[in-house]
């Protein structure tokens, strides 16, 4: 076996992480899209951060 | 190659319309980044594992050059749009740094960090693949154990735009780059640059801060790790209210909404996606199974375990806090490249001290 086969079952272990959390009832929801980009929006940044530290002053 | 390019199209503009054109972008600045990285040999464990090991300091140099020009562009980016745009600044504390320490430990045991385990595993290498669950497993026990960590040490915020003003800090910042860099010139045997790495690290801070413009946030790689693990937990049962890191509104809203809206999810999906296109061609001609013992795949689980749980207490990886965290003016982003360095040296001696058992007991 050759390393495509790790790089197809990466892709499909993707493809079965995004379908299993749309299929369970997550679908993304295009009406409430933020504006395309943050920089001059109202909308401002799209969800959590890695440095996020809940309780810590930031 | 035509096929290629009309199935990413394809895939970036249905998600566009399901989800939102910001998603895309982050999907496609994902992909441009993996891509990259995968290409040019960027990368973060690797170049401290050389400069420790071999006094090459190529590596370290093009991320130093990343990480300035990165802070050059979005410190008064975000001083500009502060309603709209944040930085990854996150606090110091005692558990911070020994978290950083065990993660430059851990990712120099597999040679994969925060992007790196992600960008090995996309271009199919087995050992990341393997890594990779455990690493976002980690993830999530690091969310659950991070309130403690909180509570139970002080945690100090250092932000350097907030204390000096964007100047004080872009030149604080590019001064204690140069400072390293030097440091690292004396310590290098041999050329100091590297055409392509200094290619893919101008690469990588145009992408950084295309990044910053449209999620207004800077780039990180494990939040969505996590996420991915406490969705799969949710569904099986687990009640997300009983752990005072997913109670948080935004966190709590990150496990009601699609991953498909998830930054960090968008951009490390991206990576993978952009690592595996990068190493597509060359895959077939390289075997997928390494001549190492079995036992050498615990320690890559336990690795993977190790470079989660210390990134979410750490406040981030090599990524969201050493990347993004110096170039966005945050002292932990400078805490976490000591301790991490530190852990690194550790790291790489026992790295070799395992591989070395590993391959002989092969042979």
């Amino acid at each position: 076996m050759s390393r495509r086969s790790g790089i197809v079952f990466v892709l499909i272990c993707i493809f079965a992480v995004v379908s299993a959390e749309w299929v369970g009832g997550n679908p993304p929801d295009p009406y409430r899209a933020p504006d395309p980009m943050a920089f001059g929006s109202t909308s401002g940044a799209s969800g959590a951060i890695c440095t996020f530290a809940p309780g810590a002053s930031q | 190659m035509i096929v290629r390019t009309v199935l990413l199209t394809t895939l970036l503009l249905t998600l566009a319309v399901t989800a939102g054109v910001r998603f895309a972008l982050l999907l496609g600045i994902g992909l441009a980044i993996g891509f990259a990285l995968e290409r040019f040999g960027f990368g973060f464990a690797g170049p401290w594992r050389r400069l420790i090991r071999e006094r090459n300091g190529q590596g370290v140099m093009a991320q130093l050059l990343a990480i300035g020009l990165t802070a050059l562009a979005i410190q008064p980016l975000i001083a500009y749009a502060p309603g709209s745009m944040l930085g990854a600044i996150a606090p110091i504390s005692v558990s911070m740094v020994l978290a950083a320490f065990v993660f430059g430990l851990a990712m120099q045991l597999i040679l994969g960090c925060g992007s790196g385990t992600l960008v090995n595993a996309g271009s199919g290498n087995v050992l990341a693949i393997v890594a990779l669950p455990f690493f976002c497993i980690g993830s999530f026990i690091g969310t659950l154990w991070v309130p403690a960590a909180i509570e139970w040490t002080p945690h100090a915020v250092v932000s350097l735009p907030q204390s000096l003003g964007v100047p004080g800090s872009v030149f604080t910042t590019l001064g204690g780059l140069l400072l390293i860099g030097w440091g690292v010139s004396r310590f290098t045997d041999g050329p100091l640059w590297n055409k392509k790495l200094i290619t893919a690290a101008v690469i990588l801070a145009g992408l950084a801060v295309v990044h910053v413009l449209v999620a207004g946030q800077p780039w990180g790689v494990v939040y969505g790790l996590g996420l991915w693990v406490a969705k799969g937990a949710v569904s099986l049962g687990w009640d997300p209210s009983t752990a005072a890191f997913w109670t948080h509104p935004i966190n709590a809203s990150a496990l009601t909404e699609s991953i498909l809206t998830d930054t960090t999810s968008l951009t490390s999906m991206g990576l993978l996606g952009g690592a595996a296109m990068a190493a597509w061609a060359g895959s077939r001609d390289v075997p997928l199974w390494p001549e190492l013992k079995p036992w050498i795949f615990l320690m890559v689980i336990v690795a993977g375990l190790l470079l989660g749980i210390s990134s979410r207490l750490a406040f981030g990886c090599n990524v969201g806090a050493l990347f993004s965290g110096i170039a966005s003016g945050s002292g932990h982003g400078w805490a976490w490249m000591l301790a991490g360095f530190l852990g690194s040296v550790l790291g790489v001696r026992l790295r070799d001290w395992l591989w070395i058992r590993a391959v002989r007991e092969a042979g």
